[in-house]
């Protein structure tokens, strides 16, 4: 009962974090240009801002997708890389908040509303929920089985 | 750990090599040469504003607070504060609409949608400087030779100093959010 509970949270938490990439890339898909200039407003790497937007996307659509199905040797690489794009979005929306630029986050595309603690707030509880599934998916090393003591 | 490392790597390396592919087979890709951030203020220095046209495109003017308050009484000219929210709801020209320099791109396209029909357009910020870039954007990206466009000398403060007219709070119209 025990360890189907926690399969079952584990599956919660790699839909949860595969959907929220899968989804946030898919909207970034549909408005490259739009997501460079958003890119561009948070003044961190301006020159890298149509390379981000053009690879941005596909990269959270990979990732997503290889945390809700890929296969479980995979599962694990596919969370750390999740992890790393979370900590990269909230580095950059901390940044941005703590200069005091008024910007839309881009998050989802357009129209994600400006940054607030709210924004930073909620990709910490993703990061924290990549981590999680880290942790759940991580490789298990193989225990040797003593054979039972013969009579 | 290795593994999962090298995998992670992987991924994002399959990521985004997809997303060179994908970018470069759509038409509606973003050009990754010549992208240009539409924002209010270009990061490259102003050029110095003159005090009049030469070309084809009229150049910026930067007239004095009291000159500048003479246009701002024409129905047809266009107040935009480039400082940030916090200075802007402090105060600011009466009529200005907001439009910070880390404003979104789209509320730079919007204030060159309001130029339409208007045919002066007033820019100020805390101090010349600060104004300058954006008088500069705005004229580059209206690209009208029949629309005047003015910095305020010395800017807010100046203005101010000389007892022009001056309103408080956020421009809900702006589409510049403030906390």
């Amino acid at each position: 009962m025990r360890r189907a509970a926690r399969i079952a949270g584990a599956l919660a938490l790699r839909v949860g974090v595969g959907g929220v990439l899968v989804v946030a890339g898919a909207l970034k898909l549909r408005a490259p240009g739009e997501l460079a200039t958003q890119i561009a407003n948070y003044q961190l790497l301006p020159a890298a801002a149509p390379y981000l937007a053009a690879v941005l996307p596909a990269i959270e659509l990979v990732v997503g997708l290889a945390v809700m199905v890929a296969p479980r040797p995979w599962r694990s690489g596919a969370a750390l890389a999740a992890l790393v794009l979370f900590g990269l979005f909230e580095g950059a929306v901390t940044a941005a908040y703590l200069r005091g630029i008024n910007i839309d986050c881009g998050c989802f595309g357009g129209g994600g509303g400006p940054i607030t603690w709210v924004t930073i707030l909620r990709n910490l509880l993703l990061m924290a929920a990549a981590g999680t599934v880290l942790w759940l998916e991580r490789p298990r090393e193989i225990r040797a089985v003593a054979p039972p003591a013969v009579p | 750990m290795v593994a999962v490392v090298a995998r992670a790597a992987c991924l994002l390396g399959v990521g985004t090599a997809l997303g060179l592919v994908v970018n470069a087979a759509r038409g509606d890709g973003v050009s990754l040469t010549a992208f240009a951030a539409p924002s209010a203020c270009p990061a490259a220095p102003a050029p110095v504003a003159a005090s009049a046209g030469d070309g084809a495109v009229a150049a910026v003017e930067v007239l004095a607070p009291t000159a500048a308050a003479d246009l701002c009484r024409d129905p047809r000219a266009v107040v935009v504060d480039v400082r940030p929210p916090a200075a802007f709801a402090e105060g600011h020209v009466a009529g200005a609409l907001h439009l910070p320099c880390a404003a979104p791109g789209g509320a730079a396209r919007a204030a060159v949608e309001l130029l339409g029909g208007r045919n002066t357009l007033i820019v100020y910020g805390q101090d010349t400087g600060e104004a300058l870039p954006v008088a500069e954007e705005l004229r580059r990206r209206a690209g009208r030779p029949d629309l005047r466009i003015v910095v305020i000398e010395g800017g807010f403060p100046r203005w101010s100093a000389a007892s022009l007219a001056c309103s408080s709070g956020p421009c809900p119209e702006c589409g510049v959010p403030h906390e």
